[in-house]
């Protein structure tokens, strides 16, 4: 019995010393070049604008919106619900804890691809996952669903839907007025049968 | 690889299986432990009883120098280990409440249950009074909640905060360990010589 007790305290002794010439491993885990490369020529990691807008309008609870722009910038415009981390201030302790939140999609959004694309290569550098770029940015999302133009005549059913999903998503981000069609003032016409006093039969 | 969660070889849906499984054993091994037995816990304020020490100081300098070899070894990223915020004055406060209710009660929360599965009725009762006590610390929270959350450390680590490698740290403990079970021992030889024995 007491000589078990020795043997494993000895046993003990050597592993905790061990320890101690360990070569811990204190760089942080990047991606792998290959991994990462994979990851950036993926179309996935771009979200549409109308994607973007049809998550803030419903209110999307897994959606988490980082404006990766300059504070000033931030306050002249920014998209409802976002939060502003510029690129140089991404690596404090308080920004990283925005991100690797299971289940949360985190979207980038910049003036252009450029920057957010930057934030976008830094986070998977650093290992986090869910993470997205919202193509084209906040001038694509002006010409998009703030302004949206209008497709011509024969423009393909599915584009008149785009049309009017981002109509109605710039009347909920501008509050603009909604524009009646042509179509509601054409005068309809009801034409009412003429009564008869005949009983026209039946019971 | 590890952990298995963090890292998306498991799904995150496992993690209340696991902690079922792990729930177990660790009911189980308290159990066999004899830490059913609040005579056998409240011994180490008294002297004729180090079981707790031992059990615990074993678990945790395995566990301490068995993560710190699967680090090295690639098995458990210790970056993404959970690390307990610290909350200095709170936790001090907090630990001397906990060393008070283990003396009064003879159990912490998780052996009164070990002792209520068994039939204990001391068990039963401190188990009431866990859940009393609970119920008033939320009716009553508001009261100190400014203290709570004061002293706010962050998730930091004794190597964050002093910047000694947390190796030194594990040898440095593990030989506090088993120096505490060799000296124990031989308090509990000569304490023991003198009382009557108790049947636990």
């Amino acid at each position: 019995m007491n000589r078990n007790y020795i043997f494993l305290t000895l046993l003990m002794l050597v592993l905790a010393a061990g320890t101690v010439f360990l070569t811990m491993d204190d760089e942080p885990n990047q991606v792998d070049p290959e991994i990462l490369l994979q990851e950036i020529i993926q179309p996935t990691r771009y979200v549409s604008t109308d994607q973007v807008a049809k998550m803030i309008i419903q209110g999307d609870p897994s959606l988490m919106l980082i404006d990766v722009r300059s504070e000033d910038d931030f306050q002249g415009y920014s998209l409802p619900r976002s939060v502003n981390i510029p690129l140089d201030s991404l690596l404090t302790a308080d920004n990283l804890s925005y991100l690797g939140i299971p289940g949360t999609k985190v979207v980038f959004v910049s003036d252009d691809d450029i920057r957010a694309d930057q934030m976008w290569v830094l986070t998977k550098r650093l290992g986090y996952k869910g993470t997205y770029v919202m193509r084209g940015g906040l001038n694509c999302w002006m010409q998009t669903i703030i302004e949206p133009e209008q497709p011509s005549d024969d423009a393909s059913y599915a584009d008149m839907e785009t049309y009017s999903f981002r109509k109605g998503a710039q009347i909920y981000f501008t509050g603009a007025e909604e524009e009646t069609s042509d179509g509601a003032k054409v005068e309809v016409q009801v034409q009412k049968r003429e009564k008869t006093n005949v009983a026209l039969g039946g019971c | 690889m590890g952990p298995l969660i963090p890292n998306g070889i498991i799904g995150g849906g496992w993690d209340f299986v696991i902690a079922l499984l792990i729930g177990i054993a660790f009911g189980f091994i308290l159990e066999a432990a004899g830490f059913s037995s609040s005579r056998n816990l409240a011994g180490v304020f008294y002297g004729y009883n180090f079981v707790v020490l031992r059990v615990f100081f074993t678990a945790l300098i395995v566990a301490m120098v068995g993560i710190m070899y699967f680090d090295c070894l690639g098995w458990l990223d210790l970056s993404k280990i959970f690390i307990l915020p610290t909350y200095l004055g709170p936790m001090i406060v907090g630990g001397v409440i906990m060393g008070f209710g283990f003396i009064l009660g003879g159990y912490c929360p998780g052996t009164s249950f070990t002792g209520l599965a068994i039939g204990k009725l001391d068990a039963l009762f401190f188990t009431i009074g866990l859940y009393l006590g609970i119920l008033v610390f939320s009716v009553a929270f508001p009261l100190f909640e400014d203290f709570y959350s004061s002293g706010s450390l962050g998730n930091v680590t004794l190597t964050d905060v002093t910047g000694i490698p947390a190796s030194y740290f594990a040898l440095a403990f593990t030989v506090v360990a088993l120096a505490a079970f060799w000296g124990t021992m031989l308090i509990e030889k000569r304490v023991r010589k003198n009382m009557k024995q108790y049947k636990f």
